[in-house]
């Protein structure tokens, strides 16, 4: 709750707020996470069993925990309620007594037996933010359909528009290819998580609200533009969504991107490739006849990079303000010299005990540093605390 | 301007962002009602007002969607007097954002030390490539370079192919997480009264995309790339239909969703190897060859509907023509048709949540003509008259 004034003077953006996590969705763990990576106090309420995301894959190979579970519950408290019975729905309405926001991801039509209707907890607890994040929201049409991840990412039209380039130059006949991951969970989540301070920022004038979050839409946002080309009145699709000249390039030792869109990046390339002849052509000065004349620039940009190594060219293009990037693993993102020194990774603890790195968050508040690391609960470990 | 009954009515942005991720997340946060005023120039307008031939086209990009309801002003931030004009707004703004490359902001006067003069409490964004600090920071990028640094490109493809290049769903993910932390900065603002700098760089977004992964390799485990595998469910997948390019996603997950996919599709497996989860997970490859065959003679929107009545994860793999004509969104208002004179009716992304008692979210009104809200920002906002103002677009001030 926000009263005590020894807040007005705490550091975190969201210092003295409290939320409660009922979610077993990627979507809702990683709102619960975000909202936690900047000051909250994240409650998880889970079943006797366990959130299912405990056991999710991937795993650390050692102890079958969940990778996925340590990055999106580091932080978390946690608390057992099983919900079907009386005494479970008493530890949860005294939590929620202390309440904040209110993360709910199971499906609608169970909410009403475990306590957790949404007319039913307004008139209980009328400053409640109550957020509901399910796959396709909680109402319209489709309100009751299931989705994973896999699925999300189809239904909201990204999908179908991947791999472009190199990949679907490579292998044309392919399915289409899904980004790795959660993606579409993950903009849920921050959906969700910004939803939630929303609605979190009205309270003192009409206090609690319900809001209905879908990954669908929240994936659909930020697939705005194939939408807008529709209405531009052409149809995006993934061989044809492609960059006519730079992509994905091969080199000596990995792969890069090369991005090219205006005509200061195309001289600068034009350096980089040391001035080849075919590069010099007149001609080749109109964007257009470069757009035209795409695949013959990449042809020969492609014979350039793989005599390369791709730390050279990016140094090099970077020098020259040409835009390249590697296309860098995990490990060479968690070691570069980049993130270390914005301080990306915090340490913390994993529910064994043994220390671990975590990515804190994507953002830093400067004024504020977010303090992030803490530990991967144990299940059911503030359960004692909590009980009525 | 108030806009009643949204949640974020009465909140004013400074608008200096530019390309996508950027103007994102202002229009977000104008969607659930803030009053967004876009600063540019014509000098140097929104490079995303013009088209790049890169893309193989010569119609702007992303523009109209990301600037759907934000006010439009000129200011030629070349000029010491506009400079000016555009701390006035920020000191009658709740949020200054901008998307400049490092440095620039505090180049033009503009950055963090001279706008919390402006107004002690200011939440200010600065969403960039790398950051405003780090070795990288000076790096320029978009969207596929965020990928690429961030590691989601490379964890992204399939299994026997290079990585995947990142579109503009990459930079919307930034601005959707800009979003998210400057609305944590108006909960500290109205809370302690202390201004913040939120420092988004959209690279660590990629990398956030990929945040078990990168648990694991600091575990010394070295993730792999599974193209469309899952390490929990098989089958799990794209599959043809009857139809040319037209696919259906499915994620089964246990036995009972196994064989009720078997009934739906009209054919068993005997192989007892496949009989239970981790037997699929085992032979996937078998499975999937199986179920591709099963499915390739079936109409991908009635077998969803068939299997989705079992609640069996499937879904068609939707072309933006299947989304637009979709009633469920629509409902949702996640799509909604706007239009405005000289703009025939087309469809735009809608807001993203629904709130039960601010319901007055989503698009308002259509991208705005460069200065269009001048008479309302100078005139009614900062009082100056129209001769001042005539002026100052005299000397190209005003620009």
């Amino acid at each position: 709750m926000q009263s005590d004034d020894a807040l007005k003077s705490a550091s975190t953006p969201l210092a003295g707020i409290r939320v409660l996590e009922h979610c077993q969705s990627v979507a809702g763990a990683y709102a619960g996470r975000l909202l936690a990576a900047l000051g909250a106090e994240v409650i998880m309420l889970e079943s006797p069993t366990g959130c299912p995301l405990r056991f999710a894959p991937p795993w650390f190979d050692d102890s079958g925990e969940s990778a996925l579970f340590a990055y999106l519950a580091v932080g978390k408290q946690s608390v057992v309620a099983d919900l079907h019975t009386d005494q479970g729905r008493q530890i949860m309405a005294a939590q929620l007594g202390h309440c904040d926001i209110f993360l709910d991801d199971t499906p609608v039509r169970q909410r009403a037996l475990l306590g957790l209707d949404r007319e039913d907890l307004s008139k209980r607890f009328p400053q409640l933010v109550h957020v509901s994040i399910l796959p396709f929201g909680a109402v319209g049409p489709k309100a009751d359909w299931v989705a994973e991840e896999m699925n999300l990412l189809h239904a909201a039209g990204e999908g179908y528009l991947l791999p472009n380039g190199l990949s679907n130059e490579m292998f044309p006949d392919r399915a289409p290819l899904k980004i790795h991951g959660h993606f579409a969970g993950y903009q849920g989540g921050a959906t969700a998580a910004l939803a939630a301070m929303t609605a979190l920022w009205t309270v003192p004038a009409t206090g609690g609200q319900y809001v209905d979050v879908s990954v669908q839409d929240a994936m659909l946002l930020v697939g705005a533009f194939a939408v807008q080309r529709l209405g531009d009145g052409s149809v995006e699709h993934r061989a044809t969504r492609k960059f006519r000249y730079g992509g994905v390039f091969k080199t000596k030792d990995g792969y890069i991107e090369l991005l090219t869109l205006e005509d200061r990046q195309w001289n600068s390339l034009v350096e980089l490739l040391g001035r080849p002849a075919w590069a010099l052509e007149p001609a080749l000065n109109d964007p257009l006849e470069r757009s035209r004349r795409g695949d013959e620039i990449n042809a020969h940009i492609r014979a350039w990079m793989v005599l390369h190594n791709a730390e050279d060219i990016v140094r090099e293009a970077q020098k020259l303000g040409v835009p390249v990037g590697k296309y860098r693993t995990p490990l060479e993102v968690t070691q570069g010299e980049h993130e270390r020194d914005r301080g990306l990774f915090v340490e913390a603890i994993r529910e064994n005990g043994s220390p671990f790195e975590v990515l804190l968050a994507p953002f830093k508040f400067l004024c504020s540093p977010l303090m992030g690391g803490g530990k991967v609960p144990a299940l059911g470990e503030m359960t004692k605390e909590f009980r009525v | 301007m108030t806009v009643l009954k949204a949640p974020l009515a009465g909140v004013r942005i400074a608008d200096f962002t530019i390309h996508a991720a950027g103007p994102l997340s202002t229009h977000l946060l104008s969607q659930f009602g803030a009053e967004c005023i876009k600063i540019e120039s014509k000098t140097r307008p929104d490079a995303f007002r013009k088209p790049h031939a890169v893309y193989g086209r010569m119609s702007a990009a992303t523009f109209d969607q990301v600037t759907a309801n934000k006010l439009s002003v000129r200011l030629n931030l070349k000029h010491p007097e506009a400079i000016e004009i555009a701390k006035k707004i920020v000191s009658i703004s709740n949020v200054a954002a901008e998307s400049f490359r490092p440095g620039v902001a505090q180049r033009l006067g503009l950055g963090f030390e001279v706008l919390r003069e402006c107004r002690p409490d200011i939440v200010m964004l600065s969403l960039s490539s790398c950051g405003q600090s780090g070795p990288d920071s000076h790096f320029a990028g978009y969207a596929p370079l965020f990928g690429a640094w961030g590691g989601l490109g490379w964890m992204s493809g399939y299994s026997d192919g290079p990585p995947v290049e990142m579109r503009h769903a990459m930079d919307h993910s930034a601005g959707l997480h800009a979003a998210m932390a400057t609305m944590a900065g108006l909960h500290q603002q109205r809370r302690t009264g202390q201004p913040q700098h939120i420092d988004l760089a959209a690279r660590e977004v990629a990398s956030a995309m990929i945040g078990e992964a990168l648990v694991q390799a600091q575990a010394g485990i070295e993730p792999q790339r599974v193209g469309n595998g899952d390490l929990r469910m098989s089958p799990h997948g794209v599959y043809l239909t009857d139809q040319p390019d037209r696919w259906i996603t499915l994620a089964i997950s246990n036995d009972q969703q196994w064989a009720d996919f078997q009934k739906i599709v009209g054919h068993r497996c005997d192989d007892t190897r496949v009989s239970n989860a981790e037997g699929r997970l085992i032979h996937r490859a078998q499975v999937d060859q199986m179920v591709s065959e099963w499915v390739r003679p079936q109409n991908a929107d009635q077998l969803a509907m068939r299997l989705q009545e079992k609640g069996i994860p499937a879904h068609v793999s939707w072309s933006t023509q299947d989304l637009a004509a979709d009633r469920h969104l629509q409902e949702r208002k996640a799509l909604q048709w706007v239009s405005a004179p000289g703009i025939p009716e087309r469809l735009a992304v809608g807001s993203p949540a629904c709130f039960s008692s601010s319901p007055d979210v989503g698009i308002r009104r259509l991208t705005p003509e460069l200065g269009q809200d001048e008479e309302y920002v100078f005139g009614q906002l900062l009082g100056m008259s129209s001769a001042h103002q005539a002026e100052l677009v005299s000397r190209e001030v005003i620009w």
